[in-house]
Order: structure tokens, then sequence, then C-alpha cells
């Protein structure tokens, strides 16, 4: 909220916001109205009484002054309600817009993000949106509507409490932006001492076992009592700035309530105003300060709901702009050149070939994917994150009903490669089939499935994880996937917790290939690829995977495997070793290609 | 306090500050309060006076009287904050310390449910939401009750009845505002929270799979499930807010309805004094318009001051869900399934017996298990059982075995992080006549992710050795072969980072390992040092390790369930996880 305090954004993504604005609006009105009535009742009925009215005649005030007492309490009830029911809708906006947001972005966009911040601000950070909207933003109304009302009334009814109010009011706002940026200077300097101390207890927590391990653990008590010093010696230093921002708040307000007490009283002695209007006036000033200093006090419970507003409007922002910016939406096809089956006929190789087209091999029966038909190829694959090359124009192809095992130093892209395939980066260059290329940066996919190397299984059942992304659960396809990955020892109907948490880590990594093989079968893909599938698992079980892949090799398929360890290697029809030539750099001009060992099949 | 368990109030007992530290604090809050309640008693004294018009003399005391209370109510409560705040930090230190001697016997494997990570920091935090029991519950719940309580008084004194009625409405607003509290919170307790997990879950379980998700078309569907988790969460909320608004309402129709009976039985009360003039300011028992106003304007002050109890006691449950959490995590007793501490005095005979065999442990002969087991803290079998073992200078172990087989478990035996059964001797020495920290200056662990503390890389080298030198340190980074990536960060003195962000997997498993070559133990347990690593880098790492740590004087157990070069150990070893006793050793070379 660094320049509004009312941040535009949040009206313009998230309708309710709006709705909420105008209900807030009226309450605050009818909140206006009460204080109102309630003052010039007390004022009324005290100075009649003074004056000597009987009670009788004073009656009429007090029932006025019940009947404001209740219409407060409703409004105030309202409010709640109005508030809540505003932030829970305009959380649930944000929060379904931020999903489809994301969806739109990709994996690719959020890889450059950190994830683990932006799930906790889709979850806990958006729900903070709740003091925001119960608290900040109805005071924030009431100072709009409240205050002029309040001000306006008191100048017709004493000229000198106006001009009081009317002069000390700016001043609050001003001192505090005063205070605020002092106190901001005085914690940028302390900020990054200040976390360091503040998480310091954890750390020395979260190390407890290495400390044991060392035999310094008891020493640490010396150091957690002198770091938790440092830190109280810290921020009370920072405390004693920005709880001046407070004190200015009270000391404006109360000692305009004193100004204006003492000269009324002085007035009354003279004669020049009455009692009731001295009381109205006398109870009023108070309330045109009280919802400035609210906001005053709610400004740092809201901030945290605004901050996650905030992180939720980037990403609005972002995809908002993708869409607007792009000329070539994901896995669209360029018309022009693109036959009825959504594959782009590749200009200079077609011509060379005499090759119209290629079939789409996703339709067809595993049975027809013979070694005739065109291998899986890229052609000029380039992957840059920001300056840094990964994958430097990359031309190889993958035989259908081969084994190709990817390998070469952590580093040189070969996850990068998958990636591309998958179109979660951007690249430049071409995928396709034999010599006819892909248009659109996602339209490989449909054609392949993957098992990454982290395993990335979800809560469920090890059966709803198996069968991701397919509406039903073919109990056969289950089995035989799960076989295929040495998975079958596994209860498909065994619940997993968040993350897939419940397996080992080899447990995982094998129902992660299971997954990708549950697709290869049901949605008949022509290519499977395999991220280090077996790094977590022993020798014996590692062989079973391979021999799973292998039948998918038999199948036609082509399978390709990045993996270190040597049994996979082994098994490779095909071994594409990434690893930089040592004059990679002479070649620099020559798009340089892989160098692919044709490995003798190991049986 | 209806419910609290006894540990649980030990726990709120260190969390509060001394009375001595935390009166100066009380006192200025409560002066404050009555400062806001006297500010507007004072005025609407004077102005009621000031009407009768009598000589500006009669008033000057109500005038400074507003001005005092004006200025006071400011200047008292910046101190209150400040005093208050100052109190909470240090009672803070004390807490931590407490809470981190607890634990120091308990870790690792004794810190009930704290296996994963998050909960250790959920521990800390729990600790420090501690703090607002003085700030937050006790300071404001006294202040409030004090400040209505003097209030109440004065008003009694002035109108009997009046002092009733405020009393009432002060009394119903605590009591009907804190059972509307508690239904509210136990309702968000119930239904709200898990609902709010679940839909965490599920973002989480989205957002940290979206390549996957993407690639397997089943985004939509998980977009779905979060919009259904999210509109179950919005149906609680919305439910919970019909009643939520009523504490705040209902408090504020008892103020007013203390106004309004204040006035129903002051006006017929008033006394009409014929000659206002001759009255004194001060006139204890005669009720004449001044005080009517009083009166009538005090109740509203005094819940102003009031709103803080319902505030507090919401406060006040989230203090003690954590300090009940606080409690259980960190309990003063020590589970059976981890060793107890042989207390050792740091002066007198038992130092003399610590010092013996220190001295008899001093030259590592040889370790020896025989028949062994362990279990894991709250787990109903064993997860080591009848496992034999002997270790020989220069022997170099190869552990491996499928996960689950207890591997992890025999490394937290060895170095007694867990109690053992069976037979364990160092160097001839019955380890339970040893302290676990001597068992542990023989017996070092190099765990799958060894903890850098967020300092420099010299801090996190020199606690295993104090007074090492510079040159000493170069030495083992060469060792380890990370001379070359520290100059590159910038020396000894570049940091690593929270958590050690800054260093990968590979470079804190060696890191790891300088610390633990630098502190020199006779015995060294590796676990597992390639699971947080590049399967990329993986062989390299081991071959590095096990060259580095490589000493005629020196045994390694290297735990893995990944291949292992043969040639680089010298004994291998294969737990399965069937049973521990079928234990198959071969011995290599």
């Amino acid at each position: 909220m660094a320049t509004s305090p009312l941040d535009p954004r949040l009206v313009r993504y998230a309708s309710a916001a709006r709705v909420f604005l105008v209900v807030g609006a009226f309450l605050a009105l009818a909140q206006t109205a009460t204080t109102l009535l309630f003052a010039w009742g007390v004022a009324n009925a005290v100075g009649l009484a003074v004056a000597g009215a009987p009670f009788a005649e004073v009656l009429h005030y007090v029932v006025m002054v019940a009947a404001a007492v209740l219409a407060r309490s409703a409004v105030l009830w309202l409010n709640d309600v109005v508030a809540a029911r505003g932030a829970a809708s305009v959380k649930s906006q944000l929060r379904l817009k931020l999903m489809q947001a994301l969806s739109k972005l990709g994996p690719s966009w959020l890889s450059t993000r950190n994830t683990v911040h932006l799930t906790t601000v889709v979850g806990r950070g958006l729900e903070a949106l709740d003091k925001y909207f119960a608290n900040y933003v109805p005071q924030l109304i009431l100072t709009a509507i409240a205050t002029p009302i309040i001000v306006v009334i008191l100048f017709t009814q004493d000229l000198f409490t106006g001009f009081v109010v009317l002069i000390t009011l700016p001043l609050i706002p001003l001192f505090m932006a005063l205070i605020g940026r002092a106190t901001k200077a005085v914690q940028a300097q302390q900020w990054r001492q200040l976390t360091k101390l503040s998480s310091g207890f954890l750390d020395v927590v979260e190390g407890l076992s290495t400390l044991t391990i060392f035999g310094r653990a008891r020493r640490q008590e010396q150091r957690i009592a002198s770091l938790t010093n440092e830190y109280r010696l810290r921020t009370m230093k920072v405390l004693r700035m920005s709880f001046l921002s407070g004190f200015v708040l009270e000391l404006v307000a109360s000692l305009s309530v004193a100004l204006v007490a003492v000269s009324i009283g002085v007035r009354l002695v003279d004669g020049t105003l009455t009692l009731a209007i001295g009381l109205f006036v006398l109870l009023l000033t108070p309330e045109a300060y009280l919802p400035l200093r609210n906001v005053g006090t709610q400004f740092h419970a809201a901030a945290e709901g605004v901050a996650a507003a905030e992180d939720v409007f980037e990403v609005l922002d972002a995809a908002s702009g993708m869409s607007s910016g792009r000329s070539r939406k994901q896995g669209a096809l360029d018309s022009s050149m693109t036959d009825s089956l959504g594959v782009r006929r590749d200009d200079q190789e077609a011509s060379a070939n005499g090759r119209e087209f290629m079939v789409t091999l996703s339709g067809m029966a595993p049975a027809t994917l013979m070694t005739d038909i065109p291998a899986f190829t890229v052609r000029g694959l380039t992957v840059a994150h920001g300056d840094i090359v990964v994958l430097d124009r990359l031309t190889t192809s993958f035989p259908a009903g081969s084994l190709t095992v990817i390998t070469g130093p952590s580093g040189v892209g070969k996850t990068t490669l998958f990636s591309a395939l998958l179109g979660f980066v951007k690249y430049t260059g071409d995928i396709g089939w034999g010599d006819t290329f892909f248009t659109g940066a996602a339209a490989a996919r449909a054609d392949i499935s993957w098992a990454s190397q982290k395993p990335s299984l979800v809560a469920g059942t090890i059966a709803a994880n198996v069968s991701l992304g397919q509406p039903e659960v073919d109990p056969a396809v289950l089995a035989q996937s799960l076989t295929l990955a040495a998975a079958e020892s596994l209860d498909p109907e065994l619940l997993l917790g968040v993350g897939g948490s419940g397996l080992s880590g080899g447990q995982a990594q094998r129902v992660a290939i299971a997954r990708a093989y549950y697709r290869a079968i049901v949605c008949k893909t022509p290519v499977i690829i395999l991220d280090e599938p077996t790094s977590a698992l022993d020798a014996v079980t590692e062989d079973l995977v391979i021999s799973g892949a292998r039948h998918f090799v038999d199948e036609g398929r082509t399978v390709i495997i990045v993996s270190h360890r040597r049994s996979v290697i082994a098994a490779a029809d095909v071994i594409l070793d990434l690893t930089p030539p040592v004059a990679s750099s002479l070649l620099a001009t020559d798009a340089r290609a892989a160098q692919i060992h044709e490995a003798e099949v190991s049986a | 306090m209806r419910g609290v368990s006894a540990e649980t109030r030990e726990v709120l007992r260190l969390a509060q500050p001394s009375p001595r530290q935390f009166a100066p604090g009380l006192i200025m809050a409560v002066v404050t309060g009555l400062a806001a309640v006297g500010l507007l008693a004072t005025a609407a004294w004077l102005i009621t006076r000031a009407s009768d018009m009598p000589p500006i003399m009669y008033l000057n005391v109500a005038i400074v009287g507003v001005r005092f209370f004006a200025l006071s109510r400011a200047g008292f409560r910046y101190g209150e904050r400040l005093a208050s705040h100052d109190a909470a930090f240090r009672s803070l230190a004390r807490l931590r310390v407490a809470i981190y001697r607890r634990l120091v016997p308990l870790a690792p494997d004794g810190l009930a449910g704290t296996r994963r990570g998050d909960l250790l920091s959920r521990l800390v935090s729990d600790v420090d939401q501690l703090q607002d029991l003085p700030l937050r519950v006790v300071s404001p719940a006294l202040t409030a009750v004090i400040v209505a309580a003097l209030s109440v008084t004065t008003v009694w004194i002035i109108l009997p009845l009046a002092g009733v009625t405020l009393l009432i409405s002060l009394i119903l607003a605590a009591v009907v505002g804190s059972l509307v509290q508690s239904r509210i919170s136990s309702a968000v307790d119930e239904e709200i929270a898990p609902r709010r997990a679940a839909l965490d879950d599920a973002v989480m379980d989205t957002l940290g799979r979206i390549d996957v998700l993407t690639a397997f078309s089943a985004l939509d569907s998980r977009v779905a499930t979060i919009q259904a988790a999210d509109a179950s969460l919005r149906t609680a909320q919305l439910r919970r807010a019909l009643g939520s608004g009523v504490v705040a309402a209902l408090v504020s129709l008892l103020a007013g309805l203390a106004t309004v009976a204040a006035l129903y039985y002051g006006v017929p009360a008033l006394v009409f004094v014929a000659n206002s003039n001759e009255i004194p300011g001060l006139g204890w028992g005669v009720f004449t318009g001044p005080y009517l106003a009083m009166v009538v304007l005090i109740p509203i002050a005094v819940f102003e001051v009031f709103q803080s109890l319902p505030q507090a006691l919401s406060a006040w449950r989230v203090v003690r869900t954590s300090a009940e959490r606080v409690a259980s995590v960190a309990p003063t007793t020590v589970p059976p399934e981890i060793p107890g501490f042989v207390t050792v005095d740091v002066a007198g005979s038992a130092g003399t017996r610590r010092d013996s065999t220190r001295s008899h442990l001093s030259v590592f002969t040889g370790l020896t298990l025989d028949n062994a087991g362990a279990s894991w803290p709250g787990a109903t079998s064993p997860a080591l059982n009848g496992f034999s073992l002997t270790l020989n200078p220069g022997d170099r172990l190869l552990l491996e075995g499928t996960s689950g087989s207890g591997k992890t478990t025999l490394a937290h035996l060895l170095v007694r992080f867990l109690e053992f059964t069976g037979t364990y001797r160092i160097n001839n020495v019955d380890v339970h006549s040893l302290d676990a920290d001597d068992v542990r200056s023989v017996v070092g662990l190099v765990e799958q992710s060894p903890h850098l503390f967020d300092d420099s890389i010299r801090q996190n080298l020199v606690f295993a050795l104090p007074d090492a030198t510079d040159a000493q340190l170069h030495s083992v980074l060469v060792r380890v072969g990370l001379d070359a990536w520290v100059a590159e960060r910038g020396g000894l003195d570049s940091p690593v980072g929270e958590r050690g962000t800054l260093v990968s997997g590979g470079q804190a498993q060696r890191l790891g390992l300088a610390r633990a070559l630098l502190h020199n133990f006779p015995v060294l347990i590796l676990d597992e040092p390639t699971a947080n690593v590049d399967p990329g880098f993986a062989d390299e790492l081991v071959r590095d390790i096990l060259t580095a740590a490589s000493d005629t004087n020196r045994a390694i157990i290297l735990i893995s369930h990944v291949p292992v070069d043969p040639a680089l150990v010298t004994v291998r070893m294969s737990l399965s996880s069937v049973d521990s006793a079928s234990v198959s050793r071969t011995t290599v070379g």
C-alpha cells in the first residue's frame, strides 16, 4: 500500500470488492447518523435536565439515545457480516483468477518464481485479507464519509471547534508520514540484522542434532540468550520510533478534545454558548478523529493482506499482459502452413524429401507403430535461461522402437531438453516426426508420456495418482502400469498425503513411472520420456524398471531416458551423450550435432 | 484456565515476565485507561459546571485536569507500549533458553513428531507466539478490569444506582461476550481450520507440480478441486460471519444501555441547588448537574477501554494453543527410546570418572555391536533388530539396504541418538557406562542433509574445532575438494545463506564432511551422502568423500541404497527390511 490507501487493482480484479465498497459506504452513512443521534440525544437530555426540566420533558431524548444505541449495534453487526462476506468473495475471486492465470502462464513462467511463496500467498496469504476487510477498509470508508460530515456539523454548531478539528486533523497523516519515513530509515538499517536475529533461534534449534554430534549443544544456551537480548535491543530501537506514530495519534486527538473542552467551558461562563451545544460538540469531537486513528492502528494488520493481494495482482498482470502481448498462443497452429491434422509441413525438408505431411501417431494402435515410421526428431533446438544458453542448437532424432539413454554431466541440459519437448520452456528450433515439425510451443506434449525427476505425486490414492488426468481408472491398465514400473507390490488404494507423503523416495519414483506408463497406454502416446527414473532405486529394482521400459520399446514406441546409472546405460539401444566437445567453442558457428553413439544392445 | 494441563501451565509461567518487570507496563497501562476515562469525565464536569457561569477560578482545577489527562493519556500509552514490549522480549529470552534446555536431551529423535522439518519451525514460532501472553492477554485484561472497577466505584459514589447498572452491563458484556467469542472460536477450530488446511493442501499439491499436471492435462480438474475447497471454506466463513459481529455489537449495545440507564436514573435524581455559585467544585453527596454529566459520559469512556477484554480473550486462545503444542513437543521427560544423560558434574568424583573414561577412549581400537536393536519413540516395533557388527580402525564399511531397512536407525544408535538393546562396546567398554557426549567424541555422523548455520563458511567449520587456524581450515577444504569453490565464493567469511540456501546439496555434504574431519572422529558414519545430490554428481561425490575421509586409524561406515563402486570400500554389509539378523557380510579385497 505504498502509494494509495486502497489499491485500485483490488476493485478491478475482484468485482466483489466493488459491492463491498458500495454497501460499506451506506453502512458508514448509517453509522455516522447513529453517532450524531446518540451525541445529540445525550447532550440535550443532560442540557435539559441541568436546566431544570422535568423527566417527562427529557424522556424523548432518552428514547432517542436508546434508539441510537440499538441502531448502532445493528449497524456494527451488519458491518461485520458485510466485511466477512466481502472478504470471502474477494478471496474466492482472486484465488480462482490466480489459478486460471497460473494455468495460462504455465510451468515455464512458474519456474521463474518462488513456488513456495506463491503457495503461501494463494492459501494463507489471501486469508489475511479478512483483517483488511473487517478492520481496515470500513475505517477507511468511515474516514472518507463520517469525518467530513462530522467536521461540517461541528462548524455549524461551534465555529471554534470546527477550526480546531479542521486544523489538527491533517496533522495526523502528516506526522504519521513523517514518522513513517523516519521509522523506515531505522528499519532499513536494522532489517537485515533483525531478520537474522529473529531466525537465529530457529537456526540453532534446526541445527540441534548437528550441534549434539559435535558436543556443542549445551554451549548454545548462552548464544540463544545473547541473541534474543540483541534482538530485543534492536527491536526496541525500532519500536521507539514506530510507536511514536501511535503517540502522535493519541496526542493530537486527546489534546484537541482538551482544547475544545476548555474553550467551551470558558465560553459557557461567558454565556455565548448553550450547555446542550457544548456537550454535543464535546461528544462529537473525538468521533471526528476516531476513524482516522483506527486506520492508523489497523494499518499494519491490513498491510499483510495487501501484500498478499499485491503478489496476486502481479501474477494477474503478468497473465493479462501475456495474452495481449503474444501473437501466437500456446499450441495454436500456424494456419497457412498447417494441414488438417495439426502438423506443419516444413518447406525445405518437404521439398527435399517429397513428403507432403505425416500422420499424427497418437490416434493409432501401438501395433502399427513400427520402425518404418519416422523418428521423433528435434532440429536446432536451443534453450536459454537469460543469457546462459543451456541447450545450443541440438539436432537429433530418436528412432521409434528404440531405447535412447541421454547421458552427460549435470547442467548440460538433459532435463532442459525434456522441458522443451513438453513446452515448459521457451525454445527456438523445431520438434516433430521425421522431417515434419509441429507448430506451437506445446504441440508435442500430446504425444509424450513423461516421468519427471521429482515424483511430484499429489494427495489421493496411488490409483488416482497413476491415472492422473484420466477421468476414469481402468483397473487392468492400472495393474499393468504398476507391474511394468516394478511397483506391483504397492496397494493401489493406499491413500497418500499432501505431496504424495507416505511413500519412500524409491516407491514414489516408481509410482511416477507407472503414471507415465498409464498415460502411454491409455492415450497411446508414441513417446515415453523418463528423467532419472532409477536414481533412488537399488540395483534389483532398477533392472525390473528397465525391462518395463523395454516392453514399450518392443511395442514400437520411442523411449528416452536420462540417467547416470550404469545398468541403464548398458540397456540402451542408442546413447546420446550431451557432454560438450572439448573444442565446442570452435564449433560455435555450426549447429552442433549431438554425438550419437550406437551402442550394442545388451541382451 | 479450564482445561489447561500442568505442563502447559509450566510453559505459560515461563512466558510471563516476573512481576518486577511486568509492573511498570501494567501500571502505565492502567494510568492510560484511567486518563481516557478521566479526560471525558472531567471535561463533562467542566462544561456542565461552566454552564452555571461560576467565577472562572472554580473551574481552574478541572481545566488543569482536562489538560493533564489529555497529555498523560498519550504519554503513558507510549511508555506502556515500550515497557511492556521490553518485558515481553526479556521473558522471551528466558523462555527460549528454557525450551532449548528441554530440547537438548531430546534432540533429534525424541522430539515427538518433529521429524518433519516444518514442525520444528512451527515449534519455534509457537515459542515466539507466547510473547503475546503478557502483551496481549494479561496486561490488557488486567487493565480493563482495574479501570472498569475504579470507574464503577466512582460512578457508584456519585450515584449508586448508575454505578450498579454500569457494573451489570460490564459484567454482562464480559460474560456474554466471552461466551459468544468462545463458541465462535471453537467453530473456527472445528470447522474452518480443517477446511483452510484442505485448501492449503490442494493449492500446494497443484502449484508445486504444475509441470506434471500440465503434462498429464490434469490441471483443469485440479483447479476445480481448489475451487471446491475454496467454496467449502467460504461457506463456513460466511456462517461464522453471522456470529462474529455479535460480540462487537453486543458490547456497543451494553455500553449504550449503560448510558441510557445513567440518564434514566440520573435525571430524576438531580437536585436543584438554588444558588449554585455558593457550591464549591466538589460537593460529594449533593448530586448536581455536573455529576449527572459525569455519570452519563463515564460509561462511554469505560467501554472504550473495556473493549480490549474480548480481544484479550481471543489472544488467549491462540497463546494457549501455542503453549499446549510447545508443552507436547518439548516435554520435560525423555522417552525411553532416547538415551538418558549420565549426569556428570563438572567438578567432583563424576568428573574424575569422566576423565578416566575419556582416556580410555583417546585411542580408538574397535567397536562392536552384538545382537543390537533400536526403536523410534512411539513406534510399535523396533526398526532394527539383532544386528551385529565389528568395526576396526581402517575399515571402510558399505552398509546397503532398501529404504526402511534400518540403516539410519543404526546410525542413530551408534551416535546415541537412540537407546539400544543388546550390546554395544567401544574399545571393549560398555557404552552404557559412558556419557553420550563421550560416545560422540568417538563416533561422528555426517547427516543426510547436514545443517548449515546461517553464518559464514568459517563459522560453519570452526564450531567443530574452535581453535582451528586458517591453515587447518584451508587444508581440510582442500581435502574435501571445496578449496576452489570457497575461493570463488569470496573466502572463508562468505555466507552460506539461510539454511544453506546458497550451497548445493553436494557442497553441503562436503562442508559437513569437512567439519567432521576437523573434529577428527575416529569412527565416521556417512548417512546417504548422495540423497540430496544431483544424480550426475553422485559417483564423484562418494569417491571424493571416501578418499578424503580414509585414514588407517579411522573407521568409516558409508550408508547407501544406491550402488557404490566396490573398490572404494573394504567391507560390505546388507540390511534387509524383513529381518535385520540376516545380515550378509562380504569382505571386499
